[in-house]
């Protein structure tokens, strides 16, 4: 028997949570199948959480899901572009016309998705991100070539988060865009995801006592993020998250990572996002994003 | 002595990437490790790192590189560390590290420029290390005399700059590390 996860149509962080409601609902025993078919875009951070779905029943060992691709053509195209479908195909058992078109990195693409699962990916990342955007980052957004390096290492540090905590791989890209109605402006997004063991249970050995009965995905993530609390008792650790958040200070960025059943978000003025969500649908690992604001408006 | 370390090459040797980016833990425990054997072979008192031609430098590197280096030197040691050739977003990932460690570290700007402090140094530290920049040696009522301090105000700062090892300290007498 097959259960249908739904796909939103607008997939991003603010429908995640219908996608991650549809994904967890249901039987074990019942064959995924992931409907595209209505979408009509996608964001990085939504693209990687389909995939981390994805990626989350193969190490379950469930059957290989079904995936239907976008009914829209360019929906597709975008899609292939992002370098979605060159992944999807080892996860997703996929119906409909996949576009026969390299990931690139044209104007709005920076990095394609890519996957992270050892140090050798995130210098691979890093590299990549420095060629390719540097004159996106100075041109379409006004950020001056200090910012660019800021923006390199807010990633190095995200993708650093998968390799030292998730225990297993993930994924990482970078797209730009327009927020219209946000913002009004040209934005540039992080995404990094992974299915590994997520906040709770990568502190829990060093952090539950403390917390007692409150111990859960919201306090986990708020020791990471708020109180720069790692699980290594190194006390160096933990200032890769706080480098991204003294960077976004910088150049009134947001950040936001959910993780298992809670998100949190350090909001910037330009957003009404809340600080905290808790008791949302669960949805394994962690998904972290980062969204950089053009420092003028986009014209027109 | 001093001994000048090309970071960049040390990079080269210590990890197979084909970018000159010092990012990640595991990269910067390698490349510290390699510092740490090229000090102990000389048996240099001043270390000189020269980041030249180093690309991006991330916080979890430079908390692998310079703090680690910093806090896994001997107390008894008489060794030192400066930095140079560090661009601005170096120099900021390298200060941030080293405040959260409570440590710091010179670094020389340029060619016939001061060095500056990176890292935890309080407002005094910093007046008086540009007292002994000018002074090169001394104690701390010479010191005190130039900066219009107390005495134990002078060797108060003296010996927190001697235990950041932004200075050489010996029987009462200072002096500024060699760095040229």
């Amino acid at each position: 028997m097959t259960r249908i996860v739904e796909i939103p149509p607008s997939l991003d962080e603010r429908s995640f949570d219908q996608f991650a409601h549809s994904f967890s609902s249901g039987l074990p025993e019942q064959r995924a199948l992931f409907d595209a078919r209505g979408a009509q875009w996608a964001s990085p951070y939504g693209l990687i959480g389909l995939l981390s779905a994805g990626q989350a029943l193969r190490e379950e060992r469930r059957e290989r899901p079904l995936f239907t691709v976008p009914a829209n053509e360019d929906v597709r195209r975008y899609w292939a572009r992002a370098g979605f479908f060159r992944y999807a195909e080892e996860l997703f058992e996929i119906h409909g016309k996949v576009p026969k078109i390299r990931p690139d990195d044209g104007s709005d693409i920076l990095l394609p998705v890519t996957p992270v699962r050892a140090s050798e990916d995130v210098h691979g990342v890093v590299g990549a991100i420095q060629e390719r955007s540097a004159r996106i980052l100075a041109a379409e957004l006004g950020l001056e070539a200090k910012a660019t390096m800021g923006f390199a290492m807010a990633l190095s540090e995200a993708c650093q988060n998968i390799v030292e905590h998730a225990g297993t791989s993930g994924w990482a890209a970078v797209h730009a865009y327009t927020f219209r109605r946000r913002l009004g402006r040209r934005v540039v997004i992080i995404a990094v995801g992974d299915v590994g063991v997520g906040f709770r249970r990568s502190l829990e050995g060093t952090q539950a006592r403390r917390f007692g009965d409150r111990w859960g995905d919201a306090v986990a993530l708020e020791a990471a993020v708020i109180q720069g609390v790692s699980r290594f008792r190194d006390p160096g650790r933990g200032q890769g998250l706080a480098g991204i958040k003294r960077y976004l200070t910088r150049w009134n960025g947001k950040l936001s990572i959910r993780s298992g059943t809670a998100r949190i978000a350090i909001v910037p003025p330009w957003d009404d996002d809340v600080p905290m969500s808790d008791n949302l649908p669960y949805f394994p690992g962690a998904q972290l994003q980062v969204i950089i604001p053009a420092q003028h408006e986009t014209a027109g | 002595m001093i001994h000048t370390i090309i970071v960049k090459r040390v990079l080269r040797e210590a990890v197979q990437v084909p970018y000159g980016n010092l990012v990640t833990r595991s990269t910067g425990a390698a490349v510290r490790t390699s510092i740490e054997r090229a000090i102990a072979a000389t048996g240099c008192t001043t270390a000189l790192l020269d980041f030249a031609e180093v690309g991006l430098l991330d916080f979890s590197c430079a908390d692998e590189v310079i703090a680690k280096l910093l806090l896994r030197t001997e107390p008894q040691v008489d060794r030192y560390v400066v930095l140079r050739g560090l661009r601005e977003d170096h120099s900021e990932a390298i200060d941030h590290v080293l405040n959260h460690h409570r440590l710091a570290v010179l670094a020389l700007p340029g060619p016939g420029t001061a060095p500056t402090v990176l890292g935890r140094a309080s407002p005094d530290l910093r007046v008086a290390l540009a007292g002994v920049l000018r002074l090169r040696v001394g104690d701390a009522s010479c010191l005190a005399e130039l900066l219009g301090w107390t005495i134990e105000r002078a060797a108060d700062a003296l010996q927190s700059l001697a235990l950041l090892r932004l200075l050489r300290a010996d029987a009462g007498q200072f002096q500024l590390i060699p760095v040229q």
